[in-house]
């Protein structure tokens, strides 16, 4: 037996060693944790070099998703021989902790890095990281681009262009074309889109589809709410970034019609991303998906032999839900051949290109006009042509301030209807959203 | 050790032939080195160990020590950083949030690890008796669990612990007649699912390590307390856990700061990050600083955590040390 003060020293020992490799162990379970949201993508960096070894201006990409822009890009080193590329691809939620700690650290950032339009506005208060791309000629190329798409990448006053847009997620309503037939509703999009113009025509054919059916309108409250929020004039911050949830009423009345349908029925509880919400894609648990174009990857990979996936516009019009802006950080040495190439890779030919190679949605609403998207047809849905469907949404959408804590507001209000689903009311539930939301955004 | 044996004759010679005047052929005296041996042996040995040091102080000590500094300070992490004195600590104690998280990983930790520990002894137990065949077959299995990552449990036992009807927990629940239970959001319920995990991941690894120490007990114990007629329970509570009290001392230890380190179960099991039934003081800070960029009040947290760990561990070492004290009174 160990003399009692030797076995204290080492035991304080052991506790130190252990509270070191505990806290280890917690970064590590970050780093799993948030490769989950990826679904258990633990794919390494993919790191694509282009060009001469010996070019003069060697140029960094850091990106995230599949986005093919190496494979494009090659096209670009062969027509500018004195620019090499080296492209970096991770998964989204590691790119965006190391491009923060490298203009944190203000050392190791690329020459140009993809910034997701969720995390944009949290890196608008860090004008002097980046190289304000206006300086560099931006203005001649923003009328390629969709406006409300520009406007997201710039400052509040406009002045300060951090970003170009890559692709966008224009917002529309995927549909069971079987539930629909089953419940005696038109199921051809063009009849739906009639049918489904407003909020309460959506409310009436929901009625119809549960009591025919049995089967509820929405997977889940969070792509209901999140149809009608974009909808609204203002979000939850305004340009001054002040909350404005209580003092304007369009957050709340989504809330409250959300919750509204909830109570009726209407809305299931599939977790969003979750088995249960990818497979009731697949065997018919809720009628229509309210969600962006990319979706539709999301959709086909879950149900690959369903053939009743129908695409329509949303009632009043869609939204924009993902997409991504390329920066160029102020640690760069090649600002102009970076946003060169920027310019080469985002223009509506490339971006024709991406849409083609990888589903990318465009930014720039000239590739609309283009045969790709006039005759496109996909077989999955119908052989309809979705690509228009969408276009249509992105023309319409419109540019809303958002601000740098939109997605902790946005946490606590979606847990709210969680709540409202477990049968808290509605009334009780928003008052208590928003101490949550003051409570935790004032720090 | 031998250097220094060494150098002592050495000196001891040295001392002698300096007393006696006559002795003409006196050893050579010492060279003047820049270093004296003694002080090269430091010097290699240091620079051998130095390598895990200079990477601790870089990886280790230094974000230590800023995290303290970064807790009187607002920061984004990209802007300046601005003095606020204790705001932070004053935000965060005004925070029902933070409360609610200290107490769930409380509750979490205790309906997680207590019934594991004693688990894991009965479980150690079971595989060193003689009575069990194929026991590396079994240790194995009972191990196994550990090796697992955390994401995948997580995963898998939010698939188990499904909200639907249709869930494995919730329709084994429904043949007795039991409402299905929504178990990522009520109170008990995200708890219960929680602490299961943490249980079943890591009660092989205590009983690994508890088997290890009843293999270090000598077998003679038992069979003079067979032949007392000592019973299985009385085996148990005399011999076993009074010689394992350094093992159960461990594990206790790394259990205690295990539990309040709970992190990745809630935060991928919640979904969105965690929810206020089973968010955790870590997941608290993480969400702080890596969903909200507020490192300043993350930073805060983290020192009352640190604070937490020490006060906790200090309390286990008064508890864990009555138990083998116990366990002699009986004995005799």
């Amino acid at each position: 037996m160990m003399k009692k003060s030797s076995m204290l020293t080492v035991l304080t020992a052991m506790a130190f060693l252990t509270a070191a490799c505990g806290g280890d162990e917690a970064n590590d379970e970050a780093a799993q944790a948030d490769n989950v949201n990826n679904e258990l993508n633990e794919e390494d960096a993919e790191v694509t070099d282009l060009g001469a070894d010996d070019a003069e201006v060697e140029l960094s990409f850091w990106l995230f998703g599949a986005t093919g822009y190496p494979e494009l890009a090659e096209e670009y080193v062969e027509e500018n021989p004195e620019v090499s590329i080296t492209f970096q691809e991770i998964d989204m939620e590691d790119h965006h902790n190391n491009l923060f700690t490298a203009l944190s650290a203000g050392s190791g950032a690329p020459d140009m890095a993809a910034i997701e339009v969720s995390e944009i506005d949290g890196y608008k208060n860090a004008e002097d990281r980046f190289v304000n791309l206006n300086d560099l000629g931006a203005e001649d190329v923003e009328d390629d681009f969709l406006d409300w798409a520009w406007e997201v990448g710039s400052s509040v006053d406009g002045d300060f262009q951090f970003g170009l847009p890559t692709d966008i997620g224009p917002t529309v309503m995927f549909y069971r074309a079987d539930i629909f037939e089953e419940a005696g509703l038109p199921s051809d999009p063009e009849e739906v889109e009639d049918l489904l113009q407003t909020w309460e025509d959506f409310e009436e054919a929901a009625d119809t589809v549960l009591e025919e059916t049995g089967t509820p309108m929405t997977g889940n409250p969070e792509t209901l709410f999140n149809a009608k929020r974009d909808q609204a004039p203002e979000h939850y911050f305004n340009e001054e970034d002040e909350l404005i949830l209580d003092s304007t009423p369009y957050v709340e009345e989504a809330f409250m019609d959300t919750s509204e349908m909830i109570e009726q029925g209407h809305v299931d509880n599939y977790g969003m991303w979750t088995p249960e919400w990818g497979g009731a894609m697949d065997d018919g648990g809720y009628a229509t998906l309210l969600a962006p174009a990319w979706m539709q990857g999301v959709v086909k990979d879950n149900a690959p032999d369903q053939d009743n996936w129908r695409v329509a516009s949303m009632p009043e019009g869609g939204g924009n839900w993902g997409g991504s802006y390329v920066t160029i950080p102020d640690q760069t040495e090649h600002p102009e051949e970076a946003f060169a190439f920027m310019e080469w890779l985002l223009a509506p030919e490339q971006q024709q290109k991406a849409f083609e190679n990888m589903g990318l949605f465009p930014s720039t609403p000239e590739v609309y006009e283009m045969d790709t998207f006039t005759e496109y047809s996909d077989d999955y849905f119908g052989g309809q042509n979705t690509a228009e469907v969408f276009a249509e949404a992105a023309l319409e959408n419109e540019h809303v301030h958002k601000g740098a804590q939109y997605g902790d507001v946005n946490t606590e209000i979606l847990d709210g209807l969680d709540n409202v689903y477990d049968g808290v009311e509605p009334e009780e539930e928003w008052e208590d959203v928003l101490t949550r939301v003051e409570q935790r955004i004032s720090r | 050790m031998s250097n220094t044996l060494r150098k002592d004759m050495h000196t001891g010679t040295e001392k002698h032939s300096g007393e006696s005047e006559n002795n003409v052929k006196k050893p050579k005296k010492p060279k003047k080195r820049l270093f004296s041996q003694k002080q090269k042996d430091m010097a290699s040995g240091y620079l051998f160990i130095s390598p895990f040091y200079l990477l601790f102080a870089v990886f280790g000590v230094f974000p230590i020590l800023f995290s303290f500094y970064l807790a009187f300070f607002r920061w984004d992490g990209l802007g300046e950083m601005e003095f606020v004195g204790l705001n932070n600590f004053n935000i965060i104690f005004n925070d029902p949030l933070f409360w609610k998280s200290l107490y769930n990983t409380i509750i979490i930790g205790l309906m997680g690890t207590a019934p594991q520990l004693i688990v894991a002894l009965l479980l150690a137990f079971a595989l060193n008796s003689v009575l069990i065949k194929y026991k590396s077959v079994f240790r194995l299995a009972v191990f196994l669990p550990y090796v697992t990552s955390i994401v995948a449990v997580a995963i898998i036992f939010s698939v188990i612990f499904s909200n639907q009807e249709s869930g494995l927990v919730n329709s084994f629940l429904g043949l007795f007649g039991i409402d299905p239970i929504t178990w990522t959001r009520s109170e008990w319920g995200a708890k219960v699912a929680i602490s299961a995990m943490i249980f079943w991941r890591w009660v092989g690894y205590n009983t690994i390590i508890y088997l290890a120490g009843m293999q270090a007990i000598p077998n003679d114990l038992y069979e003079a307390a067979k032949i007392d007629g000592a019973t299985l329970r009385q085996q148990i509570w005399h011999i076993t856990i009074p010689m394992l009290k350094p093992f159960i001392i461990f594990t206790v230890f790394t259990a205690t700061i295990g539990a309040l380190q709970i992190f990745a179960e809630p935060h991928i099991f919640q979904g969105r990050g965690g929810r206020p039934e089973g968010i955790s003081i870590v997941l608290y800070l993480y969400r702080d600083a890596f969903g909200s960029n507020f490192f300043g009040t993350a930073s805060a947290t983290a020192i009352v955590l640190f604070f937490i760990i020490i006060i906790f561990s200090a309390a286990n070492l008064l508890l864990v040390n009555r138990i083998g004290r116990s366990g002699k009174v009986g004995e005799k």
